[in-house]
């Protein structure tokens, strides 16, 4: 079949290949343009193709490869000859119809700003109101549970088990039962209990469960002082601040997540926007406790600003550029401490521990330094 | 139109052994840095959704500038099955989350940080996400007409992958290539090219004796940090040649004559522009300071410790957009160098043996879910 060859013309050097999409066989083929492209291979039917079927599919530049919606689906017609290339062009009305045009992408972005907006409204308004709504009904069982997981977790961080002192264990609990009283809180669950580490810090885990840590004990000067400061924690426990938080982190994380997905470098933006958002909401949440622990102490004939000079010698004055009290999570302590001093009242009430039980609580962890 | 009149090729006498065909990679290096420069652009603007996208578009370009044998391949995926994948997968994530959240609180009742195992079962689901990703690139690989397809099963593999990974663990990383040739070989065993089957043939032990010295050095790469590039290009590129040499299909072959320094280069490219752009947002940010203190007179101290907050939001705008820039520049930075370069560096030494074996092969194989993709991309995975 040598003599084929000659009658081949000097423009089809560059062949035109056929695969019909059911085997890898690369078929020369011709063309001809009929009503319908028509696909001739040197010996069988010609295969055809509607111009109105015909896309085009990728390829690398100076080779115009061709698909047919009504044909195999990888079906490929391979043009090499740039004549022949776009005298088919010219016939095919909708070869680029299936493309993304200027207007998908247009409608791309669209979308994506919509559920953007969706999503950040979700963040700022959606999930806080679910927080506020669901906290009060999730069972006490479950919060149990979640309050015993975190409590085992905060123990192994902080020297492992709470001070046993009979003594001071004693004058404890009867601290946090006159405040339980008086803030009416009605979990006869609730456990609470010194831990031996030098951080001076105080914390409610969800359950009804409040931990004072020895650091904040140690600098503590008087009964009123730390009375106010667990006041404050059992506001947390009074407005489920904690499942608040877990259902609103929770959601919050995982929606701006979704909403970055890999862009990289994305985690910083994530820990920067969750930051700011969630800062915010649990400023709020700390003056309302800090309101709750104002009534109790007033309740108890206490004066409240006690708690927050102690809070004030731990921290020190906290102002600096707005960027830190925007991302800042509790109210700063000085304008804590002054508003305080404006609640501040003589006391009316009894003494909240008497000094001999005073001095006991304060050796609850033992006498020894941490 | 002219009678071509072509003798077709199964027709004539079986041909002696031919010498082996190269790859050819023709894609053109500024137009797919422009196409990756508006992609990242695009992925900005767009929260991230554009990455479907813009995936898409990288491995179409990458395909079908791909040409073997003569004949360039396509990549037949579209960036609406990956949204679709990973929404699926979300769908089945959320879920899975929120399981693994109540029983961590289980676990950690019973003792703290128990739950810390749990984590395992994210790493097997991701290796589960690695091989039905891969399934699903392969399923949209078209070569001459014809599809790459995969059979196997994802948890079968993930079981594989999970128990190699407690042997690498317990050697210290030293059974690193056996665990790679395994894995490999199921992979390219359950690989098909139309009715031909993958298989692979590069073993542990070949790898072992090629990089085993990088494992004894490595120390000294933590140490002496300008060195870690080195020993990782070294590293990756002794791993892409064996990869390569390994590989069959039916009765192709390759073979690869990837240098051992080959991504040195690259690497340190890659590090350059990345030190090049922090330095430039370094002066953006110092010489944008020092034009808001011109302009509005307050003295610097001020301007970043100040009380007011007027004052520091041009500054926190200021920082915002030179971030978004940065990620965008580095974004291209990566695509062009990591994806483009690489592919065309490796593929450059790419020799394809016996490649008439793949010159009548039947059609078969089923298109696979994006699901994998989703999941790999909702897990944060990579993997090939």
């Amino acid at each position: 079949m040598s003599d084929v060859f000659a009658e081949v013309p000097a423009q089809s050097t560059k062949p035109t290949i056929f695969f019909d999409g059911t085997s890898s066989r690369r078929r020369q083929v011709t063309l001809t343009f009929g009503d319908a492209l028509e696909i001739t291979e040197a010996s069988g039917a010609p295969v055809r193709w509607a111009y109105a079927d015909i896309r085009r599919a990728d390829s690398p530049s100076g080779i115009l490869r061709l698909a047919c919606t009504t044909a195999a689906p990888l079906a490929r017609l391979e043009i090499r000859d740039a004549v022949l290339a776009a005298d088919v062009t010219a016939r095919c009305m909708r070869l680029d119809e299936h493309r993304t045009s200027r207007r998908g992408v247009a409608k791309i972005v669209g979308w994506s700003v919509a559920a953007t907006v969706s999503i950040v409204c979700v963040v700022l308004f959606g999930v806080p109101l679910a927080a506020d709504r669901l906290a009060p009904l999730v069972p006490k069982p479950i919060e149990r549970r979640i309050g015993d997981a975190s409590e085992v977790q905060v123990k192994a961080i902080f020297g492992g088990k709470a001070c046993e002192d009979s003594a001071g264990k004693a004058a404890f609990t009867k601290l946090v039962n006159r405040l339980r009283d008086a803030a009416g809180l009605d979990d006869d669950s609730m456990t609470a209990g010194v831990l031996p580490t030098a951080v001076p810090n105080a914390f409610a885990l969800p359950g009804g469960k409040v931990y004072v840590l020895r650091g904040l004990l140690d600098k503590a000067q008087n009964p009123d002082e730390l009375a106010g400061i667990l006041a404050h924690e059992l506001g947390h426990l009074k407005h489920y601040d904690n499942m608040r938080g877990l259902i609103y982190n929770g959601g919050t994380s995982f929606l701006i997540g979704l909403l970055f997905g890999d862009v990289t470098g994305s985690s910083a933006v994530i820990f920067a926007s969750r930051s700011v958002v969630e800062a915010s909401y649990s400023r709020e949440a700390e003056t309302a406790a800090d309101t709750f622990a104002i009534e109790v102490m007033h309740k108890l004939g206490r004066s409240p600003k006690p708690a927050f000079e102690l809070m004030y010698r731990i921290t020190g004055k906290e102002g600096g550029s707005k960027l830190t009290t925007i991302l800042a999570s509790h109210p700063l302590t000085e304008d804590r401490l002054a508003r305080m001093t404006k609640e501040d009242r003589p006391a009316s009430g009894p003494p909240l521990l008497t000094d001999k039980e005073w001095q006991s609580l304060k050796l609850i962890c033992g006498s020894g330094k941490i | 139109m002219n009678d071509m009149q072509w003798t077709p090729i199964g027709s004539e006498p079986i041909p002696p052994p031919l010498p082996p065909t190269r790859v050819d990679f023709s894609g053109n290096r500024s137009e797919f840095r422009k196409m990756v420069t508006k992609g990242a652009m695009l992925e900005l603007v767009t929260f991230g959704f554009y990455r479907f996208w813009l995936v898409t578009d990288i491995r179409r370009h990458l395909w079908a500038n791909t040409a073997i044998d003569g004949d360039a391949a396509e990549y037949t995926g579209r960036a609406k099955e990956l949204l679709v994948g990973f929404l699926f997968a979300l769908a089945i994530l959320v879920p899975i989350y929120l399981a693994y959240f109540l029983v961590g609180i289980e676990f950690e009742r019973w003792q703290g940080f128990a739950s810390t195992p749990l984590f395992l079962g994210f790493y097997a689901f991701g290796q589960f996400a690695i091989f039905r990703a891969r399934r699903y690139r392969l399923t949209r690989t078209v070569w001459r007409g014809v599809r790459f397809w995969m059979d196997g099963s994802g948890w079968a593999y993930s079981f594989r992958a999970m128990a190699w990974g407690l042997l690498v663990l317990l050697t210290l990383g030293l059974a690193l290539p056996w665990r790679e040739a395994a894995l490999e070989r199921y992979k390219m065993q359950h690989s098909h090219y139309g009715d031909l089957r993958g298989d692979f043939e590069g073993d542990g032990w070949t790898f072992f004796k090629r990089a085993w010295w990088l494992w004894l050095l490595s120390p000294i790469a933590l140490l002496i940090f300008p060195l870690a590039p080195f020993f990782y290009a070294e590293f990756k590129a002794r791993e892409w040649r064996w990869w390569l040499d390994g590989i069959r299909i039916g009765g192709v072959s390759l073979s690869s004559n990837l240098p051992h320094d080959a991504f040195y280069g690259l690497y340190w490219k890659v590090i350059g522009w990345w030190m090049l752009l922090s330095m430039a947002f370094s002066v953006y940010m110092g010489g944008g300071a020092l034009l808001l203190v011109q302009l509005s007179g307050v003295p610097a101290d001020q301007v970043f410790g100040g009380d007011n907050a007027a004052k520091s939001i041009p500054m926190v705008v200021m920082m915002v957009v030179g971030y978004f820039a940065l990620a965008l520049a580095i974004n291209i930075v990566m695509r062009v160098y990591l994806q483009r370069d690489l592919w065309a560096k490796v593929l450059e030494t790419v020799e394809v043996h016996n490649i008439a074996a793949a010159a009548d092969v039947r059609g078969s194989g089923e298109l696979a879910s994006a699901l994998g993709e989703g999941f790999a991309d909702g897990l944060d995975v990579a993997g090939f």
